[in-house]
């Protein structure tokens, strides 16, 4: 039937539409090649270190060598684990459970504050919700140092008089610092996470809420058992920034717990210019390798950003999809 | 239940159960936010020295922390302290527009129906987890660099490309070198754009289709439709973005090592924190600015 058509349709017309068509098809084209380039751009530094952390050392720097190392070695991966993971996997299941427990506590007390200021109208809920704006848009870094010495000195209201001789205890290098910060609100990111709690939550109907009052549940039984199940796709989106942000965050255990041993810190202090000379003599020592380059330094470093990735990237994987669909839920746009 | 006020009424009641809700945020505020506000002022307006039992001394000395930072103190590069805030602030500005921007691209191009979406999405959000400061710190090469090029520090000028480039087509690399580093400056762009562009593609999903539609009927043009259907619908979310950009950008700042290496590597606490106080100052008085553009923005497309 459509050819029929074209054949009684006059020939401007027929040149009109090919021209739409082959416009459209033009701007496919330029998306297409637009997108392809974007994902190399993201890929390429990932994909690139491929050969450089797979080659054996002796072939660094070896101008044959572009994607394929000549030989295959897993010299820079054995070096880098011995270097940023010191109680081996232990080291990163450690940094794991430490992300994952800061997570949890993030989860569980931004949620509530989130709920409070979106559901409950008490006394200086615009004083509170300002507060949180302001703690998410000041940097964190203008008052590490009142805070650096406020950890230094410990002390609550004279109540550590009760347990120490000084009256104050110093928790810095203390991990309690850092669960500290997050039962408070002040963990990484967390204004943001309560402020997304929040837009969330004004979004439910209220119906949900007054049907379990009317049926009898009390504000906290409401929250845990109607509102908290009815939050999943915010929990989920904060999840996964929370572990991600938690797993790479180098700001707040770097100051507060210098000597813990967590992954980024780890690697961030390990792979620093000074110490380059130090890695590149035991990389001779530990693996009899005659020669050592600069770039050996390097491979070895990229080996443990990608080690360091690996869980990143399989919660990423699980996760991403979920991600992108929960945002559309968040009550964050409209 | 509410019988001549023997017992709380119910919305009083609720009040205060919200109130334990954010009691820990309120904690919170005071202990790590406040307190530490109000000393960090404190301690910039007095010579701040040990005690002899230990503990701190405190001497009044007005303004001369804040005198000092920019006319003797230098950063832990030995450059002035103005430099530092120039830099910081100018490379603010510039990555600012630029990250906006992109991630809106990338959300336009993301919100495109083609085969194979879910795998583009997959990787334009990957930089939410590339973006982290540990990732890029390492993915930059400190030392060596392929023969022929010694710019020592990025990624790309090493790569077969540049080569090819250079040795193959004879590229001078006058003309090459300002292109290569904008070329890697899309990879930094990007890795800042994660979050960014999921709130984006967020906010043009949730625009109604039926808008589209009725621009479609009119006879509008895909550009005309950008301009006056997308653009003014996702004015709200932009204001957002931009705010989480300025504050996302002054987070990477190094402005943390300084105050540090001031106040327990020099032992200048009172400098240190006078530098904290100007450094809040800076970044309210950016956002500030960029607040009060955008709303003119907002409301000029709301009406």
């Amino acid at each position: 039937m459509k050819n029929k058509k074209y054949t009684e349709v006059d020939a401007s017309l027929a040149l009109y539409l090919f021209q739409k068509k082959s416009k459209k098809r033009i701007v496919q084209f330029f998306t297409i090649v637009l997108i392809l380039g974007l994902c190399f751009t993201i890929v390429y530094p990932i994909v690139g270190l491929v050969p450089t952390v797979l080659s054996a050392m002796e072939d660094l720097g070896n101008p044959n060598v572009i994607w394929i190392p000549e030989e295959f070695s897993t010299v820079s991966f054995k070096a880098a684990v011995r270097l940023v993971m010191p109680q081996g996997i232990w080291t990163m299941l450690g940094s794991i459970l430490y992300s994952v427990g800061i997570m949890l506590l993030q989860l569980f007390f931004s949620a509530m504050v989130g709920y409070s200021l979106a559901r409950v109208k008490f006394w200086g809920r615009g004083l509170v919700f300002g507060m949180v704006i302001l703690v998410f848009l000041l940097p964190r870094q203008s008052l590490l140092l009142a805070q650096y010495i406020s950890f230094v000195h410990f002390d609550v209201l004279g109540i550590m008089n009760l347990f120490t001789a000084a009256g104050e205890v110093n928790l810095i290098n203390n991990p309690i610092v850092l669960v500290l910060l997050a039962v408070f609100g002040f963990g990484v990111s967390q204004s943001l996470f309560i402020f997304l709690f929040s837009q969330f939550f004004k979004n439910i109907p209220k119906e949900l809420e007054e049907a379990s009052l009317m049926d009898g549940c009390g504000f906290y039984r409401t929250y845990f058992r109607i509102m908290l199940p009815n939050a999943v796709p915010i929990i989920s989106t904060v999840a996964i920034l929370s572990f991600v942000w938690n797993y790479g965050d180098t700001y707040y255990t770097n100051y507060f717990n210098p000597d813990g041993n967590y992954m980024s810190t780890l690697l961030s202090s390990t792979f620093i210019q000074a110490n380059k000379d130090t890695i590149l003599r035991s990389l001779t020592t530990w693996y009899d390798v005659p020669s050592v380059t600069d770039m050996a330094f390097d491979a070895v470093k990229q080996a443990g950003v990608l080690v360091f990735l690996i869980p990143l990237l399989i919660v990423y994987l699980i996760g991403q999809r979920k991600l992108v669909e929960n945002m559309e839920n968040s009550g964050l746009v409209g | 239940m509410n019988k001549k006020g023997k017992k709380i009424p119910y919305q009083t009641m609720r009040k205060i159960h919200g109130l334990v809700f954010v009691s820990p945020f309120l904690i919170g505020f005071v202990a790590f936010f406040l307190v530490p506000l109000v000393n960090t002022v404190y301690y910039s307006l007095n010579k701040v020295g040990v005690g002899d039992q230990g503990g701190m001394t405190f001497e009044w000395s007005g303004i001369q922390n804040y005198i000092d930072l920019f006319q003797t103190e230098v950063t832990t590069g030995s450059e002035p302290m103005m430099r530092l805030f120039t830099e910081e602030n100018s490379t603010v500005l510039l990555s600012l527009p630029l990250i906006v921007i992109f991630s809106l691209f990338m959300a336009l191009l993301a919100n495109q129906n083609f085969k194979g979406r879910a795998i583009v999405r997959l990787l334009f959000f990957l930089p939410i987890i590339l973006g982290l400061d540990v990732v890029m710190d390492m993915l930059t090469i400190t030392t060596g660099s392929a023969e022929g090029l010694d710019s020592g520090s990025s990624l790309l000028a090493g790569s077969y490309v540049t080569i090819f480039l250079v040795r193959t087509l004879n590229v001078p690399m006058r003309v090459l070198y300002p292109i290569m580093n904008y070329v890697e400056n899309i990879f930094e762009l990007i890795s800042q754009a994660g979050v960014q562009t999921l709130v984006y593609l967020t906010a043009l999903q949730s625009i109604s289709p039926s808008l589209y539609e009725v621009a479609k009927i009119e006879g509008a043009t895909a550009y005309e439709t950008f301009w006056k259907v997308t653009i003014p619908s996702i004015m709200n979310i932009t204001f957002f973005v931009v705010v989480y950009t300025i504050v996302d950008l002054f987070l990477k700042s190094s402005i943390a090592e300084e105050a540090y290496s001031f106040a327990f590597t020099q032992g200048k606490i009172g400098v240190g924190s006078a530098l904290s106080v100007v450094y809040i100052f800076n970044v309210i008085l950016v956002l500030a600015i960029a607040a009060l553009l955008l709303r003119k923005a907002v409301k000029k497309n709301e009406k």
